[in-house]
């Protein structure tokens, strides 16, 4: 993702040779300077930066949709008169492998509909999750691979 | 338009000053260790927006800096608090 | 309009800290209560820095809304998993109906021989194949 820090740098400088350094020519500087790095990143060891940065900027909407979603599951929760929920404690298989990409799938999966990620088992290779309705931990499990951790991979790779 | 916003203001402090005092029951209640420290820290996270929501009422928009810093600040407490209930953990056995 | 939407996401936001509080009351254990501690108060603080953003309406105080909101967001599951993890290692009672348990017995507590001074945090064992399924 250094190549995003090159792309923060490269809208000031645009800014700055401008002439003002105002929020509008920051942003149009900021897409210029993707475009560029989005044809030159070959030669960088990045051939698709902008394709990976706006998949990000997807996962980050997503991810604050699924929070609002998750807020919203809770609050139903909390309402409710009687506890109905199933919580259990499920294993969900890793495939991202990268300590960033485990770190980054734990935050999300904390913060998304039903789930709070508790430890990395000591030779990464799952995940130990708590849910709220694991009735189905193989479900629980496939949601997670499905939603997050594919759109992370699309994210670093 | 504006006095319905700041109405808004003093009765978003209000409820917030409600789930504080919820939180508050967490921590004198327990019945472990872990619930209070949780309780702690959802009051870390709630003070942040009573900071905010002050912010808004008094027109002091300085005061969302303060803000800023007790939410990078406020889970050191809850990291440290987890690492001796780790540590307890061990000598168990 | 402004005023509007900034006084919506007021009431939004601290109708989602009285679900975290009475989560935190009402829910029988300690993981479940931080299910409703780490999503509900998020949110809701995220939603009045919302308000506060756009009832100043200047660049500035929006950028420092929103750097308030990523800190949360960064900090916020970090807390929640570090507690977690720590409250289920030290063997904080968890809720009589919870269905199934994957993690039970993946602690090897006590210390380790090789000079270890609890320094580094313990990790679980992997999960073997009879774990997944309930």
């Amino acid at each position: 993702m250094n190549l995003f820090a090159l792309n923060l740098v490269l809208a000031f400088v645009w800014a700055l040779a401008t002439g003002s350094l105002s929020e509008v020519n920051l942003v149009v500087g900021f897409l210029v300077g993707m475009a560029v790095l989005h044809v030159v990143g070959g030669a960088l060891g990045d051939t698709r930066y902008a394709v990976r940065f706006f998949r990000a900027v997807g996962l980050a909407g997503f991810f604050l949709f699924e929070l609002a979603m998750s807020s919203v599951r809770v609050a139903i929760d909390v309402l409710k008169p009687e506890m109905t929920m199933t919580p259990a404690v499920i294993a969900v298989p890793l495939d991202v492998r990268s300590d960033a990409e485990i770190t980054l799938l734990a935050n999300l999966i904390s913060l998304t509909p039903g789930t709070l990620s508790l430890d990395v088992a000591a030779d990464k290779s799952c995940l130990y999750v708590h849910a709220m309705y694991g009735d189905d931990p193989e479900a629980v499990a496939d949601e997670i691979k499905r939603s997050f951790e594919r759109r992370i991979q699309a994210v670093f790779r | 338009m504006a006095a319905f916003l700041a109405f808004s203001a003093q009765a978003a402090l209000l409820a917030v000053a409600v789930a504080v005092f919820m939180a508050f029951y967490r921590i004198a209640r327990g019945p472990s260790l872990p619930d209070r420290v949780m309780g702690l820290d959802m009051i870390g996270l709630m003070s942040v927006s009573v900071v905010a929501l002050v912010a808004i009422a008094t027109g002091q928009e300085v005061l969302l800096d303060a803000a800023l810093a007790m939410a990078l600040v406020s889970f050191l407490g809850t990291v440290a608090f987890s690492r001796f209930i780790e540590r307890r953990g061990r000598r168990k056995e | 309009m402004s005023d509007l939407i900034a006084a919506l996401a007021l009431w939004t936001g601290a109708f989602f800290l009285i679900v975290s509080g009475l989560g935190a009351v009402r829910f029988p254990d300690l993981f479940m209560r931080m299910h409703a501690g780490t999503k509900a108060g998020t949110l809701g603080a995220g939603l009045i820095l919302l308000g506060a953003a756009v009832e100043f309406g200047s660049v500035g105080v929006a950028t420092k809304a929103s750097l308030t909101f990523a800190f949360l967001l960064l900090t916020a599951p970090v807390a929640a998993h570090v507690l977690g993890r720590a409250a289920y290692y030290d063997g904080t009672e968890i809720w009589e109906r919870t269905r199934s348990d994957a993690l039970r017995g993946k602690y090897d507590h006590g210390w380790r021989s090789d000079g270890d001074d609890g320094a580094s945090p313990p990790r679980p064992s992997a999960a073997g194949p009879n774990d997944g399924g309930g």
